[in-house]
């Protein structure tokens, strides 16, 4: 054997791996599966979330229909009793082109403004008039 | 020749133990990958069909709410006493009433009925409501598990004479000939399957609750019914 090695060494520099490259080797792989996990791990939780605002959605729908009982003309001002939104009025809807008879009820944009978060939603909703027109 | 021979045998090959630890190496590593793997699809499928189910869980109450929403005043003619009664069989763990909506899109009204099954579910049944008593049909109907994991108390709303408004938790539509002005569904978890689980409601009002002909004979409502004769008559 010892007689072999020089020319071993010398004809054929049949090297294996240095340890840096196992090294190297060894990160990347590490790297890549540990990013497969992460990306389970990540689907996991947003499954959980999204379960969790499903049924958190479907609780608000039962809170707004509830709210909805109480005041039949669907005024938002009753509906969200809390400081925290404000509620603003914006202009009426053109009235309808042909009535069959005088109504009561008019169009009316509005918009709900979270003063925490600036967050605007907007709708259109029923108005109640005095004097049917 | 004998360099050749040389070379050759310089040329070596691993020896049993090298292979044999190399492999049990890459075995070990091989199987803790795979059993790392095995759990995450496991979890990731649970995931999934925790999700799924949760999906269906939503459409099935919104759908409830829609069918509740188009509850109709369906009313028949009882073959014994010969009275016209307004369909609505209201307890506290069970409710069958009929319902402008169908499932299936289906013309006609539909008979609903869900029933509240301690420890397993809410069960939902389903008949086409004709023109007569849907009753039979929907105790022949087959059972459907539409909310697994729930029971469900149901409350009925309606107005006192002094128009302050109260639930109750029964409500015999063939006494009181009108319709409840809302139904309340509380979803309670049997068990807490997890931390999401929260109790869940429907709020549904009905907006046609009087029959056009068939006057409410609910006490708060001061009409008596013309047609269906009283439950003591009808006994006889």
């Amino acid at each position: 054997m010892n007689r072999c090695r020089p020319r071993l060494s010398s004809k054929r520099s049949q090297r294996g791996f240095t340890l840096l490259e196992v090294i190297v080797a060894l990160t990347i792989t590490a790297m890549v599966l540990g990013s497969l996990f992460a990306l389970a791990a990540g689907s996991k939780q947003l499954a959980f979330r999204s379960g969790q605002s499903l049924s958190t959605a479907i609780q608000a729908r039962a809170k707004v229909n509830f709210a909805f009982l109480d005041d039949e003309y669907a005024q938002v001002e009753i509906a969200i009793d809390d400081e925290r939104f404000r509620i603003r009025s914006e202009e009426y809807l053109d009235p309808v082109a042909r009535k069959t008879e005088p109504s009561i009820y008019k169009f009316q944009h509005f918009e709900v403004i979270d003063e925490r978060t600036d967050e605007t939603v907007s709708g259109t909703r029923w108005i109640k008039l005095e004097l049917a027109e | 020749m004998k360099t050749l021979l040389g070379q050759q045998s310089a040329q070596r090959g691993f020896t049993l133990i090298e292979i044999i630890l190399s492999l049990a190496l890459t075995a070990m590593l091989l199987s803790l990958l795979s059993t790392g793997m095995y759990g995450v699809m496991n979890d990731w499928e649970s995931d999934t069909s925790a999700l799924d189910e949760r999906l269906d869980e939503t459409i099935a109450i919104l759908q409830l709410e829609r069918a509740l929403q188009g509850a109709f005043p369906h009313s028949y003619r009882d073959d014994e006493s010969l009275g016209r009664y307004v369909y609505f069989q209201g307890a506290d763990e069970s409710l069958s009433w009929v319902s402008a909506v169908s499932p299936q899109r289906s013309g006609g009204l539909t008979a609903w009925q869900l029933e509240s099954v301690n420890n397993e579910g809410v069960y939902l049944k389903l008949a086409p409501a004709m023109s007569d008593n849907p009753s039979p049909r929907l105790e022949n109907a087959e059972p459907r598990l539409l909310l697994p994991h729930y029971t469900a108390r149901f409350s009925y709303l309606y107005e006192e004479l002094d128009f302050s408004k109260r639930w109750r938790d029964d409500w015999p539509g063939q006494e009181l000939a009108v319709l409840p002005l809302a139904v309340h569904i509380r979803l309670t978890p049997v068990d807490a399957r997890n931390t999401g689980d929260l109790e869940l409601d429907i709020v549904a009002r009905i907006r046609a609750n009087e029959h056009r002909s068939i006057r409410p004979a609910f006490p708060g409502s001061g009409f008596s019914n013309p047609f269906a004769p009283s439950p003591q008559l009808g006994g006889q």
